[in-house]
């Protein structure tokens, strides 16, 4: 883990003294808030709200603004971690120092994981917003970032591997996207399969059925176990890949 | 502080370092010289343990690079050729991270940066971002890095590279104010560098190691072996006139354009250019053979080695030693 803290501050510094970290949570905070605004609005003109509908539900597990913006934000934090080291030349200085793999790829991806989780604090004001004008179940909204948090780090686990495999930012951003909508192209498997293998294979792995789910509570141990897969097998796997820069 | 033997690394068809073996003892300067291509940055980066050797054994201060990596790497510092940096972050912050990096204690990390600054003369511009900094300042800032954490080994590739005569003569002047306290292995494509820096030299060529000595050989070797002579010659006598010149163990001539003809003479050993082109002018002088120019040319870099080595490299080398 040689090498994980200092990584860690280096990347966290990196990240917001440039301008992409800003960039991204001004789009990422439009996006939210356009979701949210049209969320609140459609709900007021609702003549009764059942508890499991609340806007805060409609929120977290059935907008599809929050898979458009995961789409962008989870590539675009990720694309640069190893692709511009590699491009400029600034891994040999990094990995010829007392370092370990695993502390380099843990420490870029945990600065990458706090960014992104840095990016959604700002949203908890819409439910403190909710809170002034109606009943919010704070448990229910924990477990909703929760399902927001697992995901999203799957996502830059895949992004990170993506950008150790290439020297091209762009291409790792492609990559990644493609993967994101991959699997999500597989969750949507559950309205077009007929019950059966498929349907519950594409039912496990649906971003939008957990997200449902989560943001009414319901806390399944199989979707962490699934988003855990999605995180450690792509980190396991950059490791492997930055290790074998060295015997190349 | 090195030991190295018989390491080889290969990429798959193209085998960049060939069976090389050699030591550098505690406190010695190595220049370490070649012809671009030739394996030196891939023997440094072998030793430095950005890449691994496809056989062969690499100590760094008595750590195996392939089973104590952190102690080898940790013992060492590495200035990668091109001196590659974060643009986006100030030296001061730069070196704190590399500080960082490199375990160094908290309590010592600023007195250490404070340090590394001062030793390659960057203080000056440590609250600026390395992306506004000029090649010879980066250039300075990778060696305040390598610095930073008082590493007894440092290893730098090409520390001259890219850089204009003032700037060459200042990062030089930095090396040789450390040579006190470190043991240094640098890589150069330019004789003169390690004439002016280092105790002894090792030659890599092709992959493989081709000479070795210390400074004092070279430069006793490093005088004319041949001089050029441009004549006005319409008859082409010259040639036998220069051969029965003191000095000159061979005569060739070449035609040129018009009447002008450019004579090569191949010197004995140790035998003065000087005295040469003097005796060759007087020879002429009687003739109706004209000189337009004599020049002694120095021996190349490769040349220079196979003499030390006393092998035969053959002629015709077109790396020349500016």
């Amino acid at each position: 883990m040689s090498g994980l803290a200092a990584v860690y501050r280096r990347e966290m510094l990196s990240m917001w003294v440039t301008p992409l970290a800003w960039v991204l949570l001004t789009v990422f905070l439009l996006i939210q808030g356009l979701s949210f605004y049209t969320i609140v609005v459609h709900i007021s003109n609702m003549s009764a709200v059942s508890m499991d509908n609340g806007p805060a539900q409609a929120y977290f597990g059935q907008s599809i603004f929050l898979l458009v913006s995961l789409l962008l934000v989870c590539p675009a934090l990720s694309m640069r971690s190893f692709a511009e080291e590699r491009r400029s030349g600034t891994i040999e200085a990094l990995l010829t120092a007392p370092v370990t793999a695993t502390g380099v790829v843990l420490g870029k991806f945990l600065a990458m994981l706090t960014t992104y989780v840095l990016m959604w604090a700002p949203t908890v004001l819409y439910i403190v917003i909710l809170r002034n004008t109606g009943q919010v179940d704070w448990a229910v909204v924990a477990s909703s970032y929760l399902g927001v948090a697992f995901i999203g780090a799957g996502y830059l686990a895949i992004g990170t591997l993506m950008s150790a495999m290439t020297t091209s930012q762009l291409l790792a951003f492609v990559l990644t996207m493609m993967a994101q909508f991959g699997l999500f192209i597989l969750g949507i498997g559950e309205y077009i399969f007929d019950p059966g293998l498929l349907h519950a294979i594409s039912g496990h792995v649906s971003v939008l059925t957990q997200m449902d789910e989560m943001s009414k509570g319901i806390i399944d141990l199989r979707r962490l176990v699934f988003d855990s897969t999605l995180i450690v097998v792509p980190l396991f796997v950059t490791v492997r890949v930055v290790d074998s820069w060295r015997w190349g | 502080m090195i030991e190295v033997e018989k390491l080889t690394k290969d990429y798959g068809t193209v085998v960049a370092v060939d069976d090389v073996s050699f030591s550098v003892g505690r406190g010695e300067i190595v220049g370490f010289l070649g012809p671009n291509g030739a394996g030196k940055s891939t023997t440094m980066r072998i030793l430095a343990g950005f890449l691994g050797a496809t056989s062969g054994r690499v100590e760094i201060a008595g750590h195996n690079v392939v089973e104590a990596p952190l102690q080898a790497r940790g013992s060492l510092g590495y200035m990668p050729e091109a001196a590659p940096l974060y643009p986006e972050m100030r030296v001061r912050e730069y070196l704190t991270f590399r500080a960082r990096l490199k375990r160094m204690p908290r309590a010592e990390r600023a007195k250490a940066v404070e340090r590394a600054m001062k030793l390659a003369s960057v203080t000056e511009m440590r609250d600026t971002l390395i992306a506004h900094l000029s090649k010879g300042y980066r250039q300075r800032v990778a060696l305040s890095d390598a610095l930073v954490s008082s590493p007894p080994l440092l290893i730098l590739d090409e520390p001259t590279a890219g850089l204009d005569p003032n700037q060459i003569r200042e990062v030089r002047s930095v090396i040789k104010g450390l040579t006190e306290s470190h043991t240094i292995l640098l890589s150069t494509h330019i004789l003169s560098e390690v004439e002016s820096t280092c105790d002894r030299a090792l030659v890599i060529d092709r992959g493989k190691l081709i000479a070795e000595g210390s400074i004092d050989e070279l430069r006793s070797r490093r005088r004319a072996t041949s001089v050029t002579l441009l004549l006005r010659d319409a008859a082409g006598g010259a040639k036998k006139l220069l051969a029965g010149v003191r000095g000159v163990k061979k005569a060739k001539s070449k035609r040129l354009d018009g009447d002008l003809r450019r004579a090569t003479l191949l010197l004995a050993d140790n035998v003065d250019p000087q005295d040469v082109i003097e005796a060759a002018i007087a020879v002429l002088a009687k003739t109706d053979i004209g000189v337009r120019e004599a020049t002694p040319v120095r021996a190349t870099l490769e040349e220079v080695f196979a003499q030390l080595t006393h092998a035969d490299m053959g002629e015709g080398s077109d790396e020349a030693d500016p």
